[in-house]
């Protein structure tokens, strides 16, 4: 009975959802603030409904009732407790219903902490998101239904991908969830204003903070994924351009670019229009996304099922929201006023040269991306766009910004003094060089072009730290005056260093590993040793070893330094027997920020085996910096600032417009 | 009925909340632009601030300091217009009813449509708790048992046939093994192992198979089945004439009328040199071209096709029908399309493959499979 309580619940929230898809609209038109009332209490019941739904589905699959289709096709009752809460959003309806409870959530904190938005705009952002929720529930209920039974249940269920069942995989779609559907935030945001047809300051508030919740969240569910696919695949790399993982990073460019515009307009109330746009464009990628993963077009380890029906469906939502909110932008977005001005070479110039670079990034991985689809669509030949297209036009666009990050934080609002801040940072301009050099001299071995790249990471570091050196004034007032001045700054301005300080040790990571990377693949022998990254190798033998649901040929490796072992790994072959499934489980050693990885290939006659072993040194500054780049976030996110954004009317009411005259 | 009844509560609380709004009087309207106003003054203090530290000009600042002020007012006079014009009552009728009629009409009619209000909650634990006759969960209880208790033979014993029954071979051997290591050796077990390696070798007697049977022989020589695999083996091996003597002797002892005296008879026939006709033989099918698993069996042993195909024949048949009882046994069905294709019935293959398509959808082995022996399936995956 449960079951299917949960699954009236998640009709009724259709319901809801249709009725505060219309009338808080009508309410807003009219001035009518109980139609407009509605737009609060429908998305918080629409939201209540789907977690009750959420928590049923949940509650089938921890105790394993088979007569849930969804649970019998992927869950199995002897299965770990923590992949069995996993297994939930593991296959696709599931991970659907994950998406909408997300897309829900977020349209109950619109409601909860907007109370002190104007009435209209809230109204009208709660209706739009209103109608994504009412799409995402359409194709959940007609084409992707969890809640479906079957009758007699079987015993057991089939069991979960193996691939799957593994704890990074547990938290990787949530988070990216979380970034995905936070972008919606700043969708509907920027449609309620192009239907009210006009952008007051308190939008502009209120994008920032959700873009960065949005961002903050989807920065972490990338790099899960990216490490996950490092350790997991056992081809040593971390990044493979591959069109899943575009379609996750398309949104995080976009989104990039949006949170800094969204600080111009916040404090400057420029380039609102554009911040519009690029709120549209964000969202519209996420969407995309969605419909290359779900759709079935790509096939991959995240497209659990391909049904034609489903494809077509997300392909319609995809060209009614993104078709339907540009044609929006084009007819209203004239009638906006345009804001404040300022000089090219200014803090918003710098923002407005990295939303370019960041917006035309944004259009060569779509590029890359959609760009074999349509090719095989015309013409049915198949060709694969890899990391050499990528390298050559995202690298180099990037290469430019990532100059200019350190400048931008230094230049003034209005008017910089472009000088200025050039004299300010050479020295740390020269730090940075002279670390590149250090590091490169240490490593010894690289092309000359690594000192420019590694550099550069340096540059991303030092620039954060003088950008707080200066805010500080250390030089003139002292060191404890200058920690003083510190604390009295807002937390944004740490967010800021901080998220570009991991930007930094993310580059320096990327350079570091490409440049001083070695690849050996040899056929090894027990006994035989090979060098890496100054460690030697040994290999000491396979054995068999069973797990709980797979067979597993294991070989044992030994590392040592000067003679002397130091570590050891396991490197193995798995075959998952329910699923006749084979994967690599890599043997990876980690010293310091490098790693030392082994991944096991085919057997050879004679006894030995193929063994691929890479030496990746600072590899963890990679996802070490994207965990930068997210406390960055965090620090920001929790700034006094944001929370004044959309004031409380009692302070209004007493105060008295003194502002107003001066 | 108590299914219904929460629906309707459900219903009635959604449409209530939803209708909260409209049941409060108005009271004040909305100070629309107020937040507006307050963003402006903090965009202000923000101003002085960075003055303050030096990261925006004076006189920029001065000129910035202008321009926040001239929306300032702007904002401000906006605000007491739109107080006085939303203060009016208003009638809500086509609203509540809207609110109050969505939910029970498209809750209930979707609901209708997708749900299955009469199949109540199945949590495993409750299901084995009180399994009924319902082999499936009898089977999965044994085996939560035996996950527990590895050692307890006599639960491996009694699952042993129920395994080979469902042709879970894998399954049947495991347990058969656990069995007779556990509890040692019997008849019963030694001819269900010998069984279970035979049905999984597509019907011949192996090594190990016959080694089983000879050792059950032993140990209970009035037991007909496993001397009759242990005769079937020295015929599939071209002993004639050693088969014969054995057949003779199970002939012997078996009363006329049981139920195994026709095979026993055939078979007595068939190494006597004059060929029984075995029912239902497509002898065309031996010559079946692309079958390496019929070359193998040919190989393999010198008995008479028409004999191979007769046995075979029988146990395929016999699989066809418990899988009609118990359909839910993906191995079952991947086994039989393929036996149907190595006898070269593409009827039935095609037949039990689109059974099989119906009761596993998205099995890929089973569409590989149809792939392979070349059955189209476009039709049956419809």
């Amino acid at each position: 009975m449960i079951v299917e309580i949960g699954h009236y619940a998640l009709v009724l929230a259709l319901a809801t959802a249709l009725i505060v898809s219309v009338l808080p609209v009508i309410g807003a038109r009219r001035g009518d603030a109980a139609m407009m009332a509605l737009g609060t209490t429908g998305s918080l019941t629409m939201f209540a409904l789907v977690a009750f739904s959420f928590g049923v589905l949940t509650w089938a699959y921890v105790v394993s009732d088979f007569s849930v289709a969804n649970v019998w096709e992927n869950s199995h009752s002897l299965m770990p407790l923590i992949y069995k809460y996993s297994g939930v959003w593991g296959n696709h309806e599931g991970s659907m219903l994950l998406w909408l409870l997300i897309l829900v959530l977020f349209s109950a904190l619109v409601a909860v902490f907007g109370r002190n938005l104007p009435d209209t705009l809230r109204a009208n952002v709660l209706a739009v998101q209103a109608w994504i929720s009412t799409a995402f529930l359409l194709f959940i209920l007609l084409s992707s239904n969890p809640f479906l039974r079957l009758d007699p249940a079987p015993a057991e269920g089939q069991d979960l991908n193996p691939i799957l069942q593994d704890l990074g995989l547990a938290i990787h779609p949530p988070l990216l969830y979380l970034g995905y559907v936070g972008f919606s935030v700043c969708f509907s945001f920027a449609v309620a204003a192009l239907m009210e047809g006009r952008i007051d300051a308190a939008w502009a508030r209120w994008v920032r903070p959700w873009t960065l919740a949005a961002w903050t969240f989807l920065t972490a569910g990338i790099a899960m994924g990216s490490y996950w696919a490092y350790y997991e695949l056992g081809w040593g790399g971390w990044w493979f351009w591959d069109p899943v993982e575009n379609a996750s990073f398309m949104p995080w460019l976009a989104g990039t670019a949006l949170l800094h515009s969204a600080l111009v307009m916040e404090k400057r109330e420029a380039l609102k229009i554009w911040t519009v746009l690029l709120a549209i464009m964000t969202f519209s990628l996420s969407l995309l996304g969605t419909f290359l993963v779900r759709s079935g077009v790509l096939t991959s380890v995240h497209s659990f099922a391909t049904d034609p029906a489903r494809g077509i469906f997300i392909l319609c939502i995809l060209a009614i929201f993104i078709g339907g909110a540009f044609t929006l932008f084009a007819w209203r977005a004239p009638m906006l006023k345009a804001g404040g001005l300022f000089a090219p070479i200014s803090r918003e110039g710098a923002l407005v040269l990295n939303n370019l670079i960041l917006t035309v990034a944004t259009a060569t991985v779509l590029t890359g991306t959609l760009y074999p689809l349509i090719l095989e669509t015309l013409t049915g030949e198949k060709i694969s766009v890899g990391a050499p297209f990528f390298n050559m036009t995202f690298g180099l666009l990037m290469l430019p910004l990532l100059v200019a990050v350190p400048f931008g934080p230094m230049l003034a609002w209005k008017r910089g003094d472009l000088l200025g801040a050039l004299q300010r940072l050479y020295v740390f301009a020269g730090l940075a060089l002279f670390a590149g050099l250090a590091f490169y001299y240490v490593q010894n071995g690289g092309p000359v072009m690594a000192i420019f790249g590694l550099t550069l990471g340096f540059w991303g570091m030092v620039g954060a730290l003088a950008d707080l050196w200066y805010r500080g004034n250390f030089a003139k007032v002292g060191f404890s005056v200058g920690l003083k001045r510190l604390a009295g700054l807002p937390r944004s301005v740490f967010g800021t260093a901080i998220a570009h300080f991991g930007l930094g040790v993310t580059v320096l990571g990327i350079f570091a590993a490409t440049t001083f990377g070695t690849e050996t693949v040899v056929e090894m022998k027990p006994g035989a040793s090979v060098d890496a990254g100054g460690y030697s190798l040994t290999f000491d033998g396979m054995r068999e070893a069973v797990g709980p649901n797979y067979t597993e040929e294991r070989g044992h490796f030994t590392a040592s330094r000067g003679g002397v072992a130091v570590a050891d790994v396991w490197s193995s072959k798995r075959l998952y027997t329910a699923r006749r499934m084979p994967t690599t489980e890599a043997g990876i050693l980690t010293f310091g920020l490098s790693q030392l990885y082994v991944s096991l290939g085919d057997p050879m006659e004679g006894g030995g085996i193929v063994v691929r072993i890479w030496w990746k040194p600072f590899i963890l500054c990679i996802w070490g910096g994207a965990l930068i780049m997210m406390l960055g976030g965090f620090v920001s996110l929790s700034d006094r600032r944001l929370r004044v954004g959309a004031p409380s009317r009692k302070a209004k009411a007493v105060k008295p417009m003194l502002e107003a005259a001066e | 009925m108590v299914l219904w009844i929460v629906f309707a509560v459900l219903t009635a609380a959604v449409a209530a909340v939803l209708i909260m709004p409209f049941a409060r009087s108005a009271k004040s309207a909305p100070a629309d632009r107020a937040g507006e106003v307050e963003v402006y003054r903090d965009q202000l203090k923000e101003l002085e601030r960075d003055r303050d530290q030096g990261l925006i000009e004076p006189q920029e600042a001065e000129y910035a300091r202008a321009e926040i002020g001239r929306r300032l007012i702007a904002a401000a006079g906006a605000d007491g217009g739109r107080q006085q014009a939303a203060l009016k009552t208003r009638k809500h009728t086509l609203a509540t009813a809207v609110v109050t009629l969505v939910p029970p009409a498209v809750g209930l009619c979707l609901y209708v449509m997708l749900g299955s209000p009469g199949i109540p909650d199945q949590p495993l634990e409750a299901r084995l708790e009180n399994p009924g006759n319902n082999i499936a969960l009898l089977v999965a209880k044994a085996e939560r048992h035996l996950a527990q208790n590895p050692n307890d033979g006599a639960g491996w014993d009694l699952l042993a046939p129920i395994y080979f029954r469902s042709m879970r071979l894998g399954d049947a051997e495991m347990a058969y093994r656990n069995a007779i290591r556990l509890l040692g050796p019997n008849a019963m077990r030694l001819a269900g192992l010998g069984e279970t390696l035979v049905a999984s070798n597509d019907g011949i007697v192996t090594e190990d198979a016959r080694s089983a049977f000879e050792e059950a022989v032993r140990l209970d020589p009035g037991n007909p089945r496993p001397r009759f695999y242990v005769g079937l083996g020295l015929e599939q091996a071209g002993k004639a004439a050693e088969a014969r003597t054995v057949f003779e002797g199970i002939a012997k002892v078996s009363p006329p009328d049981a139920p195994w005296m026709q095979l026993v008879n055939q078979h007595i026939a068939k190494n006597s040199g004059t060929v029984a006709p075995g029912p239902d033989t497509g002898s065309e099918a031996a010559q079946a071209p692309g079958n390496p698993s019929q070359q193998d069996i040919a190989a393999a042993q010198n008995m008479s096709q028409d004999d191979r195909q007769a046995m075979i024949r029988g146990m395929v048949d016999s699989l066809a029908a418990r899988l009609k009882e118990d359909p839910n046994n993906l191995e079952g069905w991947l086994r039989l399309v393929r036996s149907y294709s190595v006898l070269g019935d593409k009827t039935k293959a095609e037949e039990a493959l689109k059974s099989g398509l119906k009761q596993f959808p998205t099995s890929g082995e089973l569409v590989a499979l149809a792939n392979e022996i070349g059955i189209a399936v476009e039709g049956t995956a419809q």
